[in-house]
């Protein structure tokens, strides 16, 4: 006996190299599920509504009036002008997109690379994934100057025999986004059925067993279904995981495909997908450093989960740093004057200079950080972090649009940008849209994938001394 | 144009009570709400051009047509009237001195366009700034539009009768207390009725008032040649020309021939290419253009041209304080080395002994009856207003008759012209608008527009010209003539009858007077005659303490008159582009050594008089100089002028250039809109220069300063033209000559007119939104050695203290849509809305653009302008931010936007009615008003083109000739082209190997703009070459060529397909 032990433990990998449980839940699977559904079923707490209610004033209110006050009266409400015809609604249009990445990237990338840790985390950011993209894509449907032809943009057969082109980056842009939205959406929306389906069964109202019921599909957990829904949802993971590299790559040629220096880069594929993924990253931070706090999802939320999160947003600020150079690199080997012209200007030019630097400064400099352990584990430095992450990728957005439009090639129509308060609230705009639809979602929906928390606890590990079915606690 | 009259029926020949009843409520639309208050709109009012046929006879119920024979143009449809098709009319517009002979088009009863008469011999089919921009004053809703007596309205009847009346009571006394103010005129008419008014009253007394004195040319000539005649300056005949702050291409009256004179001595290709001195302070077009500028203060010129009179006739001579001797000596060596072949000329607004010099010089250098020729001409009525002053303040003026104008608000300040005209018991007054002088009048009478009256004129060389209408009074109104005949007394009050008699020749002659629109006469013998050089009082150097300013005229507004002229206040200046204010000019050191930076206002003391003003540091002024441009800072202009800019009328005293103000800081500042902000090329080859001996040693040396181009690879996508070509039938192609191009800016105006372009207010500017199809830029060039790296660094708004400043060489160029072959805005349009056709038009489709902006973000060139406020539908007063009224909540005439929309999305507006009305009706029905939301850019005129091609398609039948050329006269004109005194623009199909634009686009100097974007423009760029003497301290090599260098410019070989 004594001797098995002890093979045991020579099985038993050195203390540094040991991993811990997923979670260091400890209590039985019911227990677990009253823990993850507790936010949606218990009573709304007070934070909820501190958030909620301006939240909800800036979609309700300040983003309807913005594009009834934007639509009925021009773009020019807009700081938007002739040598930058695109100004912050395409800056924030590229940001949102940047956002989105995050959530499928966790979800759909690291599921089929089976990373467990995934599983904590993944539902959020899906959804974070959903709402931003949906503010993006309002962007550009609002921006053109005639909105009520937006539709134009869309392949539809009429009797005028009038087609889109399909040479423009932005045509393309209208695929990559529409199909993004769909997959992210229908992915995340596969994810909930079964959690679907378990509020519905613990729901004590008729109302609520109505509505879950009805988005539950019908689902009872056979193994058939479990069956057709695992294979859905590897199918689904490897589409999403491929679209994360499109959407932002074709992002990136709405801008590669010009002619204008600062854009015209072969590197702007790679450039805003890693810019994106980036971003999300550090939107994902921000999200649930407070969320675990305030939902007690510490135990599910741990340490080792934003440790990882932040160690791969370190290699994402690599990345941009790597591309600054190579950009800055390329601009001087082409020898184009209106190249070098650009790029000297984004660190010390006439007037966006401070967006270079933020941009350097903040998006490769700043996660550099992360290198040091006790930085990831400062929850709050990380919340600052993530926070600044968030601004610098807002600046290198307008440093690569405003900045590369306001001095083009001919001197004499170089202009500045200004921004206008209708610019402002229309982005406080689409910022309560996305923090009304998440915290509607924090509160009504598990924010946690509960069936796949559950597989990954050491309960449901049947060799793990608390697995099994015959051990743990209720 | 009345047709042939027929009758409808034989009770309207017997115009039977009946039978108007009929007519009234059957037949024409709207007819009944004339005489019905409530109902009757004001657009149906002044639409009835539109809808009255000729022929008809309707005049009491609003025709606009007149009703006098008008001759129509040749391009008239020859079978009647046509509607939708185009009729032209040549007509004139009078200037101070002289008049310009137009052809302008008019659709439907409303004039539209305003080109140049290219029959007149003296003129090449070219116009002014003024004469493209003054069509919109006929549709200004702020026009005077009533009679109006101690400012209220009374019928035209009972203002008649007053005139009558006052004819009576000075018929009874001689004309004892009458007195006359009038703006200068060359109309033979007003001169006959002057002398029948003279004859009947003959102690009445007239003046003759403007503020801008173009008369000086004359008065000096007469003087000095001590016979009455009028110079004419021939530039075309000179080698070599000396500016005496002489702003001849600007500002000075008929700057449109000097143009095309200059212009045409001006080839590099042939033997002569005239060269160009310029003495001057302010920094002006001419100046620009000139070969050598000499930078002075303006009180100085007088020394420096008694330097150069007295160099010439080997006197001693002394030249002003910080003037380079040798640059007197050589350029009055290069002046007396083509003698015979020169030409001095002295600015209007310097002081008469300045032009006694120069003519003295063209004397000496006998340039009199070469470039200089004198016509014998009528005496100047010389008594002004000062002589006015004095019959006002001694209380010696009954009745003042104004004649036009605006004296309340022009004549100098120190006058206090508002209360001494008050001194005059009855004052009578024609005016355009209810302005200024409208406050101080007893009685009002609308004045009609030059395109609704009937009158005549005087070219400056001499030639009768007709002004013909072309619509009847928008708003009823006089002309001069007719207020004059009735003042006189006359019983021929009828101004066509007025002109008709003093033209007092055949009808045959009459006719074919009013179809060429001028008489073909014999040119008037030129007199010869000699001057002698007077002395010059030496004049001391202005300083920190005794500031010099220069009152000049504006190029926009003129003396004010076109302050409610939108397209002039958003016209950008020639130099400064500065548009919607004037600003006190002011050089860098000056500036620096005051601590002022641009936009500050300062409070400027002359004489004790005071006015403020903000500043701008103007690059190569001189020292210690103030240049104050005339006709702003109106207080009652209407809805575009008022409030716009200083009045520098304020401290004005008659002379236009004083010494001894002083300046004060303020604390105000004022924020001044410029079109271009950036001012350097940063050594970016956009323009490209030569001077003429090296361009003689290298032809190519322009087409040399070629940025690297990237090797060409196998295009992703096999460019649509390459196969559309070929079924093109022309290939259309512009070339600007940037040695030919001025500056002027005529273009700009003219393309606004037929295209339809919107103004977009101050505020606008201010955002870069200005819709300009046509702009010229202007860059500032500067020595290389005294630019800084640093420079480029700076901010814009820090330019201003830059040492390179001070003494600059410009350039221009005129930027329009370059209808790239490969065009970057096509590719990017996701919707297809801009493409190619298969004659190399890069066209637009408004109708399916949704208004991405991409294409606009990809034109290096940024020449699509995006209309982002429905700057058609929006009145001024709604472009101010940063709240821009939405139509959801504002309201028009007392009606919701949105309501109104409802009921009519495609005619609301949030315009005014009256102004509304105004504007539909000066918009060009061959060009679509944009919607606002869509992307809008030059298309070549592509109306001019389509209805040449459908002319030549009816035209050719079915021999099948259908392809327009330029040797049988079929190319059409662009609007820019057409209007450019300096022909310095020529369109035309470049697949016809001898078309001129062919020829053109051959010569060596033909470059393309970012040809190494690989773009391959249709619009290219002949070089500019400059021709200065390099025997001069100031000869370099054009400071762009050294700027391209210091930037790392190379030259390259000149390779096949470029450009």
């Amino acid at each position: 006996m004594a001797e098995s032990v002890t093979q045991l433990e020579a099985l038993v990998p050195p203390r540094e190299l040991r991993r811990g449980p997923q979670t260091p839940y400890q209590r039985g699977l019911g227990g677990l599920t009253d823990h993850l559904t507790a936010m949606a079923e218990g009573k709304t707490p007070l934070w909820w509504w501190i958030l909620f209610i301006p939240a909800a004033f800036c979609a309700a209110v300040v983003l309807p009036s913005m594009l009834a006050y934007l639509i009925s009266t021009g773009v020019g409400v807009w700081g938007n002008n002739v040598p930058v015809a695109w100004g912050w609604d395409i800056i924030n249009f590229v940001w949102w997109v940047g956002v989105a990445h995050a959530g499928t990237l966790i979800s759909a990338m690291l599921f089929l690379t089976r990373q467990h840790w995934r599983t904590a985390i993944g539902r959020a950011a899906e959804a974070m994934t959903v709402f931003s993209v949906m503010c993006a894509g309002l962007y550009p449907a609002v921006h053109v100057g005639r909105v009520w032809f937006a539709w134009w943009l869309f392949p539809i057969p009429l009797t005028t025999g009038m087609w889109p082109q399909f040479r423009s980056p932005l045509m393309w842009d209208v695929f990559a986004v529409n199909t993004y939205l769909v997959v992210s959406s229908l992915f995340w929306y596969m994810g909930l059925i079964p959690d679907l389906a378990l509020l519905r069964d613990r729901a004590k109202t008729r109302v609520r067993k109505f509505t879950y019921g009805l988005f539950a599909l019908g689902w009872t957990g056979s193994a058939r279904q479990w069956h057709n829904y695992e294979k859905a949802y590897l199918v689904l993971s490897g589409l999403a995981t491929l679209l994360v590299f499109t959407v932002s790559s074709i992002v990136g040629m709405d801008f590669a495909t010009s002619q204008l220096a600062g854009w015209h880069e072969t590197i702007f594929p790679f450039y805003f997908v890693a810019g994106a993924v980036f971003c999300g990253f550090g939107m994902v931070l921000v999200l649930l450093i407070p969320l675990r706090k305030w939902c007690h999802l510490e135990d599910i939320i741990t340490p080792r989960h934003i440790d990882r999160v932040c160690k791969m947003t370190l290699m994402m600020g690599c990345i941009m740093g790597y591309i600054y150079v190579m950009e800055y690199f390329i601009a001087w080997y082409s020898g184009s004057p209106y190249d070098a012209w650009v790029f000297g200007h984004r660190l010390f030019g006439h007037y966006y200079w401070f967006g270079g630097w933020i941009m350097i400064g903040v998006n490769a400099l700043l996660p550099q950080l992360f290198w040091i352990k006790k930085v990831r584990q400062n929850l709050k430095l990380i919340f600052v972090i993530a926070v600044l992450i968030n601004i610098g990728m807002w600046f290198e957005r307008f440093t690569i649009i405003v900045g590369s439009l306001y001095q083009d090639f001919l001197p004499s129509s170089w202009h500045p940008f200004y921004p206008t308060w209708v610019d402002a609230c229309t982005f406080l705009g689409t910022l309560g849209v996305f923090f009304t639809m998440y915290l509607l979602f924090v509160r009504f929906l598990p924010m946690i994938a509960v069936s796949e928390v559950k597989a990954i606890t050491p309960q449901a590990d049947p060799h793990h001394p608390l697995g099994g079915a015959k051990g743990g606690q209720p | 144009m009345t047709g042939r009259r027929y009758w409808r029926s034989l009770d309207e020949l017997s115009d039977t009570p009946e039978f108007k009843e009929w007519l009234h409520r059957e037949f024409p639309q709207g007819a009944s709400e004339f005489n019905d208050p409530v109902s009757r709109r004001h657009f149906v009012k002044i639409m009835s051009a539109s809808f009255a046929l000729a022929g008809l006879g309707l005049m009491a119920s609003g025709c606009r047509r007149p009703e006098e024979e008008l001759v129509p143009f040749s391009k008239a449809p020859e079978d009647g009237y046509n509607y939708g098709t185009p009729e032209y009319f040549a007509t004139a517009m009078p200037t101070r001195t002289g008049a310009i002979p137009l052809v302008v088009k008019s659709y439907d009863g409303r004039p539209i366009k305003i080109e140049g008469n290219a029959l007149y011999p003296g003129g090449n089919g070219s116009t002014d700034r003024y004469a493209q921009a003054s069509i919109l004053n006929l549709y200004d809703p702020d026009r005077a539009q009533r009679f109006t007596s101690g400012g209220k309205t009374v019928s035209r009847d009972e203002a008649l009768k007053a005139l009558d009346d006052l004819s009576k009571k000075f018929a009874a006394n001689q004309g004892d207390g009458l007195a006359f103010l009038a703006e200068s005129s060359t109309s033979p008419s007003r001169a006959r009725l002057q002398k029948i008014i003279r004859q009947k009253f003959p102690k009445s007394q007239w003046f003759i008032y403007d503020a801008i004195d173009s008369g000086i040319h004359q008065r000096a000539a007469t003087q000095a040649f001590g016979q009455p005649v009028r110079p004419i300056f021939h530039f075309d005949r000179a080698s070599v020309i000396l500016s005496l702050d002489c702003d001849f291409i600007g500002s000075e009256d008929g700057a449109h021939n000097h143009i095309a004179g200059f212009v045409k001595g001006r080839k590099p290709e042939s033997n002569r290419m005239n060269r160009l001195y310029a003495v001057e302070s302010l920094f002006t077009l001419t100046g620009l253009n000139a070969d050598h500028r000499l930078r002075v203060a303006a009180s100085l010129v007088g020394q420096v041209a008694a330097a150069i009179a007295a160099r010439i006739l080997n006197r001693p001579f002394t030249v002003p304080a910080g003037v380079d001797p040798k640059w007197i000596s050589i350029c009055a060596s290069d002046l007396v080395a083509n003698h015979k072949r020169t030409l001095v000329v002295a600015g209007q607004r310097q002081p008469m002994e300045v032009h006694l010099l120069a003519y003295a010089i063209n004397s000496a250098l006998g340039a009199i009856g070469g470039a200089v020729s004198l016509i014998p001409a009528p005496e100047m009525e010389s008594k002004t207003y000062g002589q006015l002053a004095k019959y006002l303040d001694a209380g010696a003026v009954d009745t003042l008759v104004v004649l036009g104008g605006n004296p309340v608000y022009s004549v100098p300040g120190q006058m206090g012209w508002a209360k001494l005209q008050r001194k005059a018991k009855t004052i009578v007054r024609l005016g355009y608008y209810e302005d200024e002088t409208f406050e101080i009048s007893d009685w009002q009478f609308p004045a009609v527009h030059y395109l609704e009256s009937w009158g005549d004129a005087v070219t400056s060389d001499g030639t009768l010209v007709p002004i013909q209408p072309l619509i009847q009074p928008l708003f009823g109104g006089l002309t001069e003539l007719e207020l004059l005949a009735r003042v006189a007394g006359e019983t021929q009050t009828n101004p066509y009858d007025i002109v008709r008699t003093t033209f007092a020749s055949s009808a045959e002659a009459w006719k074919q007077f009013l179809f060429n629109g001028f008489l073909a006469a014999p040119a008037a013998r030129p007199v010869n005659a000699v001057a002698s050089a007077p002395e010059v009082k030496s004049a001391s150097a202005p300083s920190a303490r005794s500031l010099e300013v220069i009152f000049c005229r504006d190029a926009k507004m003129d003396d004010g008159r076109y302050a409610n002229n939108g397209w002039m206040q958003e016209l950008p200046d020639p130099i400064t582009k500065m548009v919607w204010d004037n600003a006190v000019l002011i050089s860098r050191k000056t500036a620096r050594e005051f601590g002022l930076q641009n936009g500050e206002v300062v409070e400027i003391t002359l004489n004790g008089r005071k006015v403020r003003g903000p500043i701008w540091v103007q690059p190569g002024m001189a020292e210690y100089s103030l240049g104050l441009a005339l006709g702003y800072g109106r207080e009652r202009a209407g809805r575009i002028g008022t409030g716009v800019g200083f009045n520098a009328c304020k401290i004005f005293t008659g002379k236009h250039i004083e010494t001894g103000a002083t300046i004060r800081k303020t604390g105000e500042t004022h924020v001044l809109a410029c079109t271009q902000n950036h001012w350097s090329m940063e050594g970016r080859p956009a323009v490209r220069e030569s001077n003429l001996d090296e361009f003689r040693k290298n032809p190519e040396l322009a087409r040399e300063m070629h940025e690297k181009e990237p090797p060409v690879v196998a295009p992703l996508y096999p460019n649509p033209l390459d196969q559309a070509e070929k079924k093109g039938l022309q290939q259309w192609g512009l070339v600007v000559d940037l040695t030919a191009c001025v500056g002027c800016a005529t273009c700009v105006v003219a393309c606004q007119s037929e295209n339809n372009i919107p103004i977009v207010g101050k505020d606008q500017v201010l955002r870069s939104r200005e819709m300009h199809w046509m702009r010229i830029d202007r860059y500032y060039t500067a020595n290389p050695a005294r630019e800084t790296e640093a420079d480029s660094l700076l901010k814009d708004s820090e330019q201003q203290y830059e040492r390179w400043i001070d003494d600059v060489q410009a350039v221009n160029q005129p930027m329009l849509c370059q209808m790239c072959e490969a065009a970057p805005c096509e590719n990017v349009c996701p919707v297809n809305a801009t493409m190619h056709d298969q004659e190399g038009l890069n066209v637009m489709v408004y109708n399916r653009c949704i208004g991405t902006r991409y294409c606009s973000n990809n034109c290096p060139y940024k020449v699509r302008r995006f209309n982002y406020l429905d700057f058609n539908k929006r009145p001024l007063a709604d472009l101010k931010g940063p709240f821009y009224p939405t139509p959801l909540l504002h309201l028009t005439d007392g009606k919701w936007d949105l309501a109104s929309w409802w009921k009519n999305p495609n005619t609301s507006s949030m315009r005014p009615e009256d102004e509304w009305d105004l504007l539909k009706m000066s918009k060009n029905p061959e060009v679509t008003v944009r919607q606002r939301g869509v992307m809008e850019k030059c298309t070549y005129c592509i109306q001019r083109i389509q209805r040449a091609e459908i002319a030549q398609k009816v035209k050719a039948g079915p021999s099948g000739n259908v392809r327009l050329k330029e040797a049988e006269g079929t190319i059409p004109k662009t609007a820019c082209q057409q209007a450019c005194p300096a022909q310095a623009i020529a369109f035309g199909d470049i697949s016809d190997p001898d078309s001129t634009v062919s020829k053109w686009k051959g010569s060596s100097r033909n470059y393309a703009v970012l040809g190494d974007l690989l773009t391959k423009p249709r619009t290219t760029y002949l070089a500019r070459i400059r021709n200065p003497n390099p025997a001069m301290p100031d000869y370099h090599e054009p400071y762009s060529t050294g700027e391209y260098e210091k930037h790392g410019g190379e030259f390259h070989a000149v390779e096949k397909g470029n450009s």
